[in-house]
């Protein structure tokens, strides 16, 4: 499956890295700019991808292990459920962006810890796009890695 | 200046979530010191280059994109592995 060119395989992990830095930039600004965690994981997902490509499965110097694409995965999807519930216990909604609390209904203290470090005053939002981002970069990223098994067992049948 | 922590604080985090899986040194892919020296000064232009993206205040570099890509960096560096 992997290409024979030797330049290919000398700029290709570079390329993913600034991939994956561009990849997490825009999931960090995904609550002002266009963009999250959705575009942010696909970008990350993108030189994860790029690398299998070159270097060919078994071979890839970023390849995720089993375990790591189900441990990221699960706490993408928690972290979502798990903020969510947060909000409709304290605010009443599902999803209620108790880092901001805009109805002024929930303690000081819960707004200070889950308000997120920044200029803008957007509460919970970046939290929701880093789970979002999470998934989307291991779901994306498992699919390739689950075409190239298949090819190279297909490849070892034949 | 302003200097807004979120973007450093979790751009290091997750940097060096997904860094822990690279390994530099596997199958036909040899990548020494000297190559991520070269990774971060072509990662410091592009930062440059974004300006101050995405929080348009403080300094005219990405914070967000030069966290990560330390994060990765420091990643490689702890928990890069041989097979």
């Amino acid at each position: 499956m992997s290409q024979g060119s030797v330049i290919l395989k000398i700029i290709s992990l570079p390329i993913s890295i600034i991939l994956i830095c561009l990849g997490i930039m825009t999931i960090l600004g995904g609550h002002i700019t266009p963009g999250g965690g959705f575009q942010g994981g696909a970008m990350i997902a993108s030189g994860i991808i790029l690398s299998i490509l070159v270097y060919g499965l078994g071979n890839s110097p970023l390849e995720l292990s089993h375990t790591y694409i189900e441990v990221l995965e699960s706490i993408g999807a928690l972290g979502f459920v798990i903020f969510g519930l947060i909000g409709l216990f304290v605010g009443g909604f599902y999803l209620y962006n108790f880092g901001t609390d805009l109805l002024n209904v929930v303690p000081a203290a819960i707004q200070n810890v889950f308000h997120y470090p920044d200029v803008t005053n957007a509460g919970i939002i970046p939290y929701l796009n880093i789970f979002v981002g999470l998934k989307v970069f291991v779901g994306l990223s498992s699919i390739v890695i689950a075409f190239a098994g298949f090819k190279k067992i297909v490849e070892e049948t034949e | 200046m302003m200097l807004s922590l979120g973007p450093i604080i979790f751009g290091l985090i997750l940097g060096l979530v997904i860094g822990s899986q690279i390994k530099p040194n596997i199958g036909d892919a040899k990548f020494t010191l000297a190559s991520f020296v070269a990774i971060l000064i072509a990662g410091i232009i592009i930062a440059w280059q974004a300006g101050n993206y995405p929080f348009y205040t403080g300094l005219p570099i990405s914070f967000a994109f030069l966290s990560a890509l330390i994060g990765i960096l420091v990643g490689i560096l702890l928990f890069s592995r041989r097979k």
